[in-house]
């Protein structure tokens, strides 16, 4: 008597399969999510070639993006000189004056319009004071 | 009787063919979705401090740098880019300590004083003073 051969035996076992593609769907998602409000995408940094790329950020910063059209923003929310010294003001009461602060300046935006930031930054209380490029190396 | 209970536990298998397809369609989702991370690096700008001279007077063996739109003076004098990197590197070797003021004019772009901040560094030149020129 001749078995009908089972047709179980061709299909291809898909379930760990949907367990790879899953864990991918979870990486991307989640590097996808991390920092993206905080970084303007629309500020194109200026290059360097010597400094080395940050590997960890520091605890304790304030990231302020300078896009070129000059609209100054804290994680995407646009602020006015005044509103940004407000929130460094209460930032420094809460956490001291050892906060680092991040410039992501666009390339193109004149020195002074990050001054002016910096003017603020300073009558703020804080002083340690870092502008982003992208690191080449 | 047997033939029957194999039937039953065939029909329970859940078919995961669509599944996949609704997956994959996801994982493309977020391919498309996700940017490429930037790698940034962060230059220090030290502000002087109330207790130096004013940016007009110059102090001795003080490396003064002056970013202009367009061109980098040193010492005064405009130099080419090849120029600066050389005599910067040449100033580090004689002493890596020395304090260097980087004075800035407001019509400077962002991307000059990035230049020249990472110049600076690249040579070991890390004492770095950000003025604005007035």
């Amino acid at each position: 008597m001749r078995r009908k051969p089972s047709s179980e035996q061709l299909e291809t076992p898909i379930t760990s399969l949907i367990d790879v593609v899953f864990q991918l769907i979870i990486f991307f998602v989640v590097t996808a999510a991390s920092e993206k409000d905080l970084v303007d995408e629309n500020v194109k940094l200026a290059q360097a070639k010597y400094a080395k790329a940050e590997q960890k950020r520091a605890a304790n910063t304030i990231i302020i993006n300078v896009p070129r059209d000059g609209n100054v923003n804290i994680a995407m929310q646009p602020v006015t000189p005044k509103q940004l010294h407000q929130i460094l003001s209460s930032s420094v009461s809460k956490f001291g004056n050892q906060m680092t602060v991040i410039l992501r300046c666009d390339g193109e935006v004149l020195f002074r319009d990050v001054d002016r930031i910096i003017q603020v930054v300073g009558k703020a209380g804080l002083y340690r004071i870092r502008i982003s490029a992208e690191a080449l190396q | 009787m047997g033939k029957a209970k194999k039937h039953e536990a065939e029909s329970l298998q859940i078919p995961m063919s669509s599944m996949i397809d609704v997956v994959f369609q996801l994982l493309i989702y977020f391919i498309v979705t996700s940017t490429r991370e930037i790698p940034e690096a962060h230059l220090a700008v030290n502000l002087p401090t109330p207790s130096t001279t004013s940016s007009t007077k110059i102090k001795p063996k003080l490396l003064e740098l002056q970013v202009m739109p367009g061109q980098v003076m040193l010492q005064g004098t405009p130099r080419s880019p090849e120029m600066i990197k050389e005599n910067l590197t040449a100033l580090a070797k004689l002493d890596a300590e020395q304090t260097v003021i980087v004075k800035v004019s407001p019509l400077a772009r962002t991307e000059e004083l990035v230049r020249v901040l990472d110049l600076c560094r690249g040579v070991g030149l890390t004492k770095l003073n950000v003025v604005t020129l007035r």
